[in-house]
């Protein structure tokens, strides 16, 4: 753990500013790797200072821009980095990330493998083997069959009711007499049920 | 696949014999038709001796149809219980054909498919880990697939579905054999879902297990059902007959008691007339992929919705489809371990009937379809008459108070002539013969109920299940209570489902509520305020007709006048708890679990807080753009796409107005573009907390607040 090649005698003074700036530099990081559920603290600290003293380094070639985004391009084109070696598959770009991050995931990197996020080569063998395999399919190769509806076949009452709805629906205004003629046979049935 | 399967099946004959069937056929339908003739007969003699009055003649037309499906209800369990003393070594045994077809390897593979639709994904992801270890235990996972087949278009659920899915795989190592798809239109529902999947991976299996959201099967019943489907080549689908489980309301105590007792009855009453021309009840079946994806394409019926459009109720089509070409379908009576679980409460229940209504009362179209057999005619016509019985009772109910009011305000005595011809013969009087007839309808009310309790009670093994004979007679005593004071409210709500289905109003596509946490008074009260008023105004008239006739009427009107508090009452969960601890409404399910509900309850393999995105404060969406691993895992299952002009705009607006302003459509889109949601992830990340909307920020910190604050699920 450490990093002896940035001793204390390097640090410079910082302005309230810049102090806060790298303050929120750091909680994004920080969140990120919690994110990632890396559960130690120590290692977690180790990797947001690691990553912080190169977003300080290319902060220095690059001013104007904020040390949050500094810092957290850092992180995520280091863990796409990282990945992409342990992988050892090309990948465009933006693939690489989701792909890289999920391998993270089903290879178990938060329970089993934290001790190993982020470090060189060599990796253990169970690790690597595990990343590789990780893929996520949502079925099998296609194995299609074709579904095609076939026309109902009714009998003549049917056809004639089916021909009398289809017309019904299109012609609003048969529609509406035929409810008229309906409401005036119930109004006769019910008047010659209880008034005839 | 085998290719020639549906050839296979041609060069071999018919498990059932079709002189048999026909047989059996005429003597069930026989009996129906001969019993209910010689009912309204008596009716109709009784009128006589009444003088004919004119609502007299409607009045016999209702009853023939009411006490027909009555009849028919009953002598299914009449036809049960003989099947059940005398004719078991005739029934097919689905359990003696699997151990018939030996016990080797299954020479074809199979899937198991559970459409879901807006569902809670820990509890369905929990039976299919149930289901995907019992098959294990079997030794026969090897020949089976898993899909889950999502229709949800809740934006949240579908990426809680994901990471469930995930997680279910990652624990139990399927990957490659549990897959998850998610339709991005979802259309024809359900029967659309399983479609989708016939077309685009039905080539790969000889047959599928096709589950509901709340099924749960025993591995071993699945496999014995597999091993008869290779076993019969003109097997088309295996339907089972589903137990209710996990009730906790009183509700559904009800239902699942009354279906575990009285149930087997009308099962093997069923199975004993349909044989191979049987139905499908949409979920806990087995269906041969190959035919089902040649003959049940559902055809659009004549016109628009509600009555023609896109058929709702699928599963009875679908068989009648398989059915009308030459494809068996049996009912797997004898198979155990088959079970799904019920709405929790009355409103729930009139909920799921609306839907079911509507289909059913499409099927009107198909009993006009020309090559359809006796069978699915009559599994259809049942189909029908479960909802429009209703509205039927309804009208017999007015034109009875109508007779009755007319009778009073006449001043004629109600039973003046003797001399008709039950009377000549039998010298029967006429208040006698009221009476027996009265006593006739009452006994094939109950007649299902008696044989069942009576069976439970005198078999050892079948008392002891249902927790004694104590809890036994309590649970059928009750249930019969309550069965009564919910029919006249059940009737009311049919009625009004009907009347509406007719004037035109169709129904959308709902999910189910199948957590118990029970109706609040004031859903009661506007649910069930129409029945409640009708049935104090039919009161009210009832009484002024004559105390007698109120009598009559009473246990109708109680049920409508009471059905706001029975609809509360049955709701509570609580109730049901207490009848549970004094082993009343109890089933043998509840009382000793069997091994695949055991093995639900443990199931948690969909949860990990390694991948979660129900966490507060980034749920659902928000944590597919800003979890590391959920928006992985989102990604992966995208396709490739690049990211354009317009789309970038998207992306930026919903990064800077957040995702609550986005339109649902625009939300769909932007999902579905990988290059977005990547971009999205990584802008919440890089961007200072001003340039980006709060829930964005506030969804980043929440993930140092877990280490700050120390909460549980810290880093767990």
């Amino acid at each position: 753990m450490g990093l002896p090649h940035h001793p204390l005698e390097t640090l410079r003074p910082l302005s309230e500013t810049e102090l806060s700036e790298w303050e929120e530099a750091y909680a994004a990081v920080e969140a990120y790797l919690q994110a990632l559920r890396l559960r130690n603290r120590l290692l977690v600290a180790e990797l947001v200072r690691a990553i912080l003293w190169r977003a300080s380094a290319r902060g220095a070639k690059e001013p104007g821009v904020p040390a949050r985004v500094l810092a957290m391009e850092e992180t995520l084109s280091e863990i796409a980095n990282w990945t992409q070696d342990v992988l050892d598959e090309p990948l465009e770009n933006r693939r690489l990330a989701a792909r890289g991050r999920l391998a993270l995931l089903l290879a178990d990197m938060p329970g089993k493998w934290q001790g190993v996020f982020l470090t060189p080569s060599p990796w253990p063998p169970a690790f690597k083997e595990a990343m590789c395999k990780s893929y996520l399919a949502a079925g099998p190769h296609f194995a299609e069959l074709t579904m095609i509806p076939k026309p109902l076949e009714l009998n003549v009452i049917g056809s004639g009711a089916a021909q009398w709805w289809e017309t019904m629906d299109r012609r609003p205004i048969v529609r509406k007499m035929f409810a008229l003629f309906l409401l005036a046979l119930i109004g006769a049935t019910v008047w010659f049920i209880f008034f005839k | 696949m085998d290719e020639s399967s549906t050839d296979n099946r041609m060069s071999v004959r018919p498990f059932f014999s079709p002189f048999l069937a026909k047989l059996r056929r005429l003597v069930f339908f026989g009996s129906v038709v001969v019993v209910n003739l010689a009912a309204c007969y008596w009716l109709y003699d009784l009128f006589t001796r009444l003088g004919m009055h004119r609502a007299h003649v409607l009045l016999l037309a209702v009853f023939f149809i009411l006490n027909g499906l009555l009849v028919l209800g009953s002598f299914h369990a009449i036809f049960g219980a003989w099947d059940i003393l005398w004719g078991k070594k005739r029934a097919v045994r689905i359990t003696k054909l699997a151990e018939q077809a030996g016990d080797g390897p299954l020479a074809k593979r199979y899937a198991v498919v559970m459409p879901v639709y807006n569902e809670d994904c820990n509890r369905f992801c929990a039976r299919i880990e149930a289901i995907y270890r019992s098959i294990e235990a079997t030794g026969r996972l090897d020949s089976f697939d898993f899909f889950i087949l999502s229709d949800t278009r809740d934006l949240d659920l579908w990426v809680l579905e994901e990471t469930a899915w995930t997680n279910l795989c990652r624990k139990l190592n399927a990957f490659g054999r549990i897959y998850y798809r998610r339709r991005k239109k979802n259309s024809n529902r359900k029967a659309g879902n399983i479609g989708d999947f016939v077309r685009t991976w039905g080539g790969g299996y000889e047959a599928m297990v096709v589950l509901d959201a709340d099924s749960l099967m025993d591995g071993g019943d699945i496999l014995k059902m597999t091993r008869v489907m290779e076993a019969y080549p003109n097997l088309g689908i295996l339907q089972t007959p589903p137990k209710l489980i996990r009730g906790s309301s009183v509700f559904t105590r009800l239902q699942q008691f009354a279906m575990r007792l009285y149930g087997p009855l009308f099962i093997r009453g069923l199975n004993w007339w349909q044989l191979g021309g049987g139905s499908y009840w949409g979920h806990n079946a087995l269906i041969r992929v190959k035919p089902f994806s040649e003959f049940c394409e559902l055809p659009d019926l004549p016109g628009r919705e509600p009555f023609g459009g896109k058929i709702l109720s699928h599963d009875f089509v679908e068989a009648a489809l398989m059915v009308s070409q030459g494809w068996e379908v049996w009912l797997a009576w004898d198979i155990e371990g088959t079970y799904e679980e019920a709405p929790p409460t009355l409103i729930d229940h009139l909920k799921r009937d609306r839907r079911w209504c509507q289909g059913n009362l499409q099927h009107l179209w198909l009993i006009f379809a020309r090559k359809l057999p006796l069978t699915v005619r009559a599994h259809l016509f049942m189909g029908i008459m479960a909802y429009l019985g209703s509205p039927l009772w309804f009208l017999f109910l007015i034109l009875g108070t109508w007779v009755a009011w007319d009778r009073e305000a006449s001043g004629l005595s109600n039973l003046p002539y003797d001399g008709t011809l039950v009377d000549r013969y039998f010298h029967i009087d006429g208040v006698t013969q009221s009476l027996i007839l009265t006593g006739f309808i009452f006994l094939l009310l109950f007649l299902p109920k008696i044989l069942a309790l009576t069976g439970a009670i005198l078999v050892p093994r079948v008392r002891r299940s249902f927790g004694g004979m104590f809890p036994l007679i309590a649970g059928v005593t009750l249930e019969t209570i309550l069965s009564m004071l919910l029919a006249p409210c059940v009737m009311a709500a049919h009625t009004f489902m009907v009347a509406g289905i007719v004037l035109g109003h169709a129904v959308g596509w709902g999910s189910q509520n199948r957590e118990a946490d029970g109706t609040s008074w004031g859903e009661a009260l506007t649910v069930h305020a129409t029945p409640t008023i009708l049935g104090i105004a039919w009161a009210v008239l009832a009484w002024n007709i004559s105390p007698t006739f109120a009598a009559w009427m009473s246990p109708i009107l109680l049920g409508l006048i009471l059905c706001i508090p029975v609809s509360v009452w049955t709701s509570r969960a609580r109730y049901g708890k207490s009848l549970a601890k004094r082993k009343v409404l109890s089933t043998p399910e509840e009382l000793n679990p069997p091994e695949v509900l055991k093995l639900a309850d443990v199931a948690n393999a969909s949860i990990d807080p390694a991948l979660d995105a129900s966490a507060s404060g980034r749920h659902g969406v928000v944590a597919a753009v800003v979890d590391p691993y959920v928006n992985g895992v989102h990604v992966s299952l995208l396709e490739a796409t690049e990211l354009g002009e317009s789309e970038e705009a998207l992306v930026e607006r919903c990064l800077t107005m957040g995702p609550g302003a986005m339109s649902k459509d625009e939300m769909i889109e932007l999902m579905y573009l990988a290059p977005g949601m990547l971009a999205l992830h990584r802008a919440v990340w890089l961007r200072p907390a001003e340039g980006i909307h709060s829930t964005w920020t506030q969804a980043v910190e929440s993930y140092r607040r877990r280490i700050d604050t120390g909460s549980p699920d810290d880093i767990a």
